[in-house]
């Protein structure tokens, strides 16, 4: 993936070397350059203010929202409009990528319907902009597809606005609207609309499009290529899975009536009554998603399943994957039992644990078109359907997807009669969250335990209720409210149950199912996998249920008193109406373009207004750099030349007025510290030097190790780049703008520190990381607690931190200078220490009174 | 013990689901409505302990809703949240003896705080 400096400054040479612009004047170029600073700070600003008012704990309204992004919008825009002059126009794509952002991001503020003409796309023309017209099942399907190189079978869309076009050509939206009107769709009502959707015509130009796309794929996969057609809806995969809920059509000739077919069918699953109750769920409130739809090609399945990239009940270090023989709704309806795998993430994934299950049954496309149920041959039922190599490649597969989505994955895959691995949906997966946290066990003797420690737990929760032995699903809807449901199968069709059931324990199952999902969904208790416990258990009987962490379930007979109604809260994520306006920060804040010396660091690979201001600023921080070695008027009026330090600290100074002693050779390597004029910069290095601050024993690094690590350059490809590298000081005798690169961290510091207190200020500025949120968190903390302590105003949001102070004496500028530079080292060291909370504050105390032992 | 039931009235949904999450989580009864008729409707009905309104909304506005509350019930405290906050409005609002006033975004803890003051001044 790294393709070194080299690459990476690729198009800055080509252009420079190659058509040589006139160079702007420096000063032209320094003014520009601040103006993009400036204009990026303030656009940062509004960012980290978005989030926090946005993050839940703030009541805010669509009219700050508004207000807010359009200062946003203008100060991006006014920040490219300076970028283009200081680049002269090298990445004018970057004008049209802001273009692409801020038009989705409008169109989600001001609300505006979906702007996509086609209305049928394959994956690898779906580019991550596209999610809310092709939906989130197929918007993930093409990330994994076109971004990551995962192996997805061929796909096309059939798109949102494909829905919309059917809806109206067909007068089905007019009746929702007015459904909308008086509170909602009834079940009668929405089973007439299911009907009008079965028998709905679907538009000729769409008809004709996707006919069009069924040509090309049975020209590519031949006349008797089969599809799985499978819902993609709005949020479908995105926050909310939606597991189960719309139906799928296995195993459909690749002709344009039985697509058709599929697809009204899979459409008018929208309306279905458990789509409806899964959207009266309290995050759901007031939804009417639109229905993209899947159309995949159908992988000839040996053994297919589910992979949990983090299970959703262990420790985040490990990842589970369910298999079964056959296609994959052995695995997802729970309807047999399966193999599980748990395995240690890490470098090589260690297999900790692997349970193989009697498989009785498995699902295989039958000839004619649909799938049947079998039973799996003798031989195979206690095989396992996978072998270590494919373990561990699904393994690798599953935590590439995390990683890449950054976040816990469930992840339906297949393996053909090739032994290739094939991803076939990846969605978020939500973790099994604790219903009571500060709750404790009952005293164990206050009530008989009926048994202990069974089956697998999907969702933590304690519960108390009636027992309802559920034999036949006719009866789910003879539930009371409050049931503790037992049953021997799971069943996406609990969905009906789940916001009125007090919990679900279930004989067979895995915890990949579709039920598994929605019970963490609903945070409702469930257990699966308890084997003949439910034999233990009598219909109607009253018990209180704890499922814990570990050890499945115990069962006590009787209620408890003060334990019911435990059900884990809902939190603000919940809303809905939350939901979709937060969603609009996905197109803004997190920061993607994290390492420039990667190949993805390009204009190509901003998803976010955050990267477009990573680019720019890296951009023109290593125009000035390069300016300086390549541009001629720079190197000749000004010096551009490394600090010679007594540590291996790789800086480089480009002076633009009285930053460093007149007279200093053109030509020379490296310039002395007493060379140094500027007052900002003398003093971050003077802090940096301090002894101690970068000096620790307990460290496992030898000192030179440690000062490579706290200010590496990244590898120079050629001898001859003197001053290719983004530890960068720009410095007159009062002025410093100091970027630098730790590891995966970047710190700023911009400061003015001349003798009228009126014009000086410092910012400070720290983001990134590559480790995980709590360990980046931690550190901000730190820095938070350190600099509140300072004086400065601080705002921070997870794993970045802003902190400024203006309107200061010169003497005290210096001073907070001089302390920043011993945290900059200080906090560096401590990376590999800081493994709990509580180290947090012990640090800062130890860092202010002056003590950097670690 | 009975809850305190709040009433919270915003022509932005996001508002009142927001509102209505996090005061239930803190054991308040609350009822939402995206303008003020209904509201005020409910309110002729039934008292609330607090009403938590938006002061400009279509139709019916914050001011209205407050001297329609004072008239109904002197004692339920009314609470205002705008966006288009100005010292005029502000003033406005404190003579029709308004208990709070906040900018939106308002923050959720501050807003709970005050519906404690309220409650509590209304005990005394």
């Amino acid at each position: 993936m790294k393709i070194g400096v080299a690459g990476y400054l690729q198009p800055l040479w080509k252009a420079l070397l190659g058509r040589k612009p006139a160079p702007l004047p420096f000063d032209r170029l320094f003014r520009l350059f601040r103006l993009v600073l400036e204009k990026n700070n303030r656009a940062i600003e509004i960012i980290t203010d978005m989030g926090e008012k946005m993050g839940g704990d703030y009541l805010f309204d669509v009219q700050y929202l508004r207000t807010a992004y359009s200062e946003l919008s203008d100060t991006v825009r006014d920040s490219l409009v300076h970028f283009d002059a200081l680049t002269q126009g090298r990445y004018r794509k970057i004008d049209e990528a802001f273009g692409r952002m801020d038009a989705l991001a409008r169109s989600a503020i001001f609300e505006a319907a979906p702007s996509l003409n086609e209305r049928v796309l394959y994956l690898k023309d779906i580019s991550w902009d596209l999610s809310r017209d092709v939906g989130g099942k197929n918007a993930h399907l093409a990330d994994l597809k076109n971004n990551l190189g995962i192996k997805v079978p061929e796909a096309f869309a059939i798109t949102i606005p494909a829905f919309l076009d059917l809806l109206s050509h067909n007068g089905i939206d007019a009746k929702l609207a007015a459904s909308d009107l008086a509170g909602g769709l009834s079940d009668e009502e929405a089973a007439k609309i299911r009907g009008l959707i079965l028998n709905a015509e679907v538009p000729p130009s769409l008809a004709a499009e996707i006919e069009k796309a069924l040509v090309k794929m049975r020209a590519l996969h031949g006349e008797n290529c089969r599809l799985s057609i499978r819902s993609s809806a709005d949020e479908e995969d995105g926050d909310f899975s939606f597991a189960g809920q719309f139906d799928t059509v296995l195993n459909v000739p690749a002709e344009k009536q039985a697509v058709l077919d599929a697809y009204r069918k899979v459409v008018a699953s929208l309306y279905s009554s458990r789509a409806i109750a899964y959207l009266k769920q309290p995050g759901l409130a007031g939804a009417r998603p639109g229905m993209a739809v899947c159309c995949m090609l159908m992988i000839d399945a040996v053994a297919s399943g589910v992979a949990y990239s983090t299970s959703p009940s262990g420790g985040s270090d490990t990842l589970m994957i369910s298999s079964a023989w056959g296609l994959g709704a052995a695995v997802v309806d729970g309807q047999t039992d399966t193999d599980m795998h748990i395995l240690r993430k890490g470098g090589k994934a260690e297999i900790l644990e692997s349970k193989i299950g009697r498989k009785e049954f498995m699902f295989a496309p039958v000839d004619a078109d649909g799938v049947s149920r079998l039973s799996t041959a003798a031989d195979l039922r206690d095989k396992p359907s996978l072998t270590e190599d494919q373990i561990r490649e699904l393994a690798a597969a599953a935590i590439r997807i995390e990683n890449y989505f950054r976040k816990p994955q469930d992840i339906e895959w297949a393996i053909d009669p090739e032994g290739r691995l094939w991803t076939l949906q990846a969605r978020p997966l939500r973790a099994a969250e604790e219903a009571a946290p500060a709750r404790r066990l009952p005293d164990p003797h206050a009530s008989p335990v009926i048994f202990r420690d069974k089956g697998i737990v999907v969702q933590k929760g304690i519960a108390c209720g009636r027992v309802f032995l559920l034999r036949k699903m006719e009866e789910l809807d003879h539930i009371p409210h409050g049931s503790v449901i037992v049953s021997r199968y799971d069943s996406s069709n609990f969905i009906r149950v789940m916001p009125h059931a007090s919990a679900i324990i279930t004989a067979v199952g895995t915890p990949a199912s579709h039920m598994a999902s929605l019970c963490r969904e609903f945070r409702l208790p469930a257990v699966v996998n308890t084997g003949d416990a439910t034999s233990l258990l009598r219909h109607g009987q009253e018990v209180t249920i704890f499922a814990g962490d570990e050890g499945g379930i115990t069962v006590y007979d009787g209620i408890i008193a003060g334990y019911t109604g435990l059900r884990a809260q809902t939190t603000m994520d919940d809303v809905y109406e939350f939901r979709k306006k937060r969603y609009v920060m996905r197109n803004i804040s997190p920061l993607n373009l994290i390492d420039p010396i990667m190949d993805n660091f390009t204009v190509e690979n901003c998803r976010t207004i955050h990267d477009i201001l990573r680019f720019m600023h890296e951009k023109s921080v290593i125009e000035l750099v390069e300016r300086a070695r390549y541009g001629g008027e720079m190197m000749v009026k000004k010096a551009a030349v490394r600090l010679d330090l007594p540590v291996p600290v790789d800086l480089i100074m480009i002076d633009i007025g009285e930053g460093l002693e007149a007279g200093i050779q053109k030509n020379a390597k490296k310039i002395p510290l007493e060379s140094v004029k500027s007052a900002p910069l003398k003093a971050v290095v003077k802090g940096m030097l301090a002894p101690g601050a970068w000096h620790s024993g307990a460290v496992a690094l030898n000192v030179n190790d440690l000062l490579s690590s706290v200010m590496r350059m990244p590898d120079i490809t050629t001898g001859a780049a003197d001053f290719v590298g983004y530890n960068v000081a720009v410095i007159s005798d009062e002025y410093l703008n100091l970027s630098l690169k730790f590891g995966y961290h970047y710190t700023l510091i911009d400061c003015y520190c001349s003798g009228t207190p009126k014009n000086n200020h410092i910012y400070f500025r720290f983001s990134g990381g590559a480790t995980d949120m709590t360990k980046r968190s931690r550190r901000i903390t730190l820095l938070e607690l350190i600099l509140k302590e300072y004086g400065l105003n601080l705002t921070s949001k997870g794993d970045f931190l802003i902190a400024r102070i203006s309107n200061l004496p010169k003497a005290d500028v210096e001073n907070l200078l001089e302390k920043m530079g011993r945290l900059l080292s200080y906090t560096r060291q401590l990376d590999a220490v800081l493994n709990d909370d509580d180290s947090v504050g012990r640090y800062a105390e130890k860092f202010l009174s002056g003590n950097y032992q670690l | 013990m009975n809850k305190y039931r709040i009433m919270v009235i915003d022509d932005e949904k996001i508002v009142g689901d927001m509102a209505k999450l996090s005061l239930e989580q803190d054991g308040y009864d609350v009822e939402t409505f995206l303008n003020a008729e209904p509201a005020l409707e409910r309110l002729r009905a039934a008292p609330f302990a607090v009403v938590v309104t938006d002061y400009k909304m279509k139709g019916i506005d914050g001011m209205e809703v407050l001297r329609t509350v004072k008239n109904l019930y002197p004692s339920t405290k009314v609470i205002m949240i705008t966006a288009f906050a100005n010292l005029d409005t502000a003033i406005e609002a404190l003579r029709g003896d308004v208990h709070d006033f906040f900018p939106k975004p308002v923050k959720i803890k501050e807003l709970k705080a005050s519906i404690q003051r309220a409650l509590s001044a209304d005990k005394t």
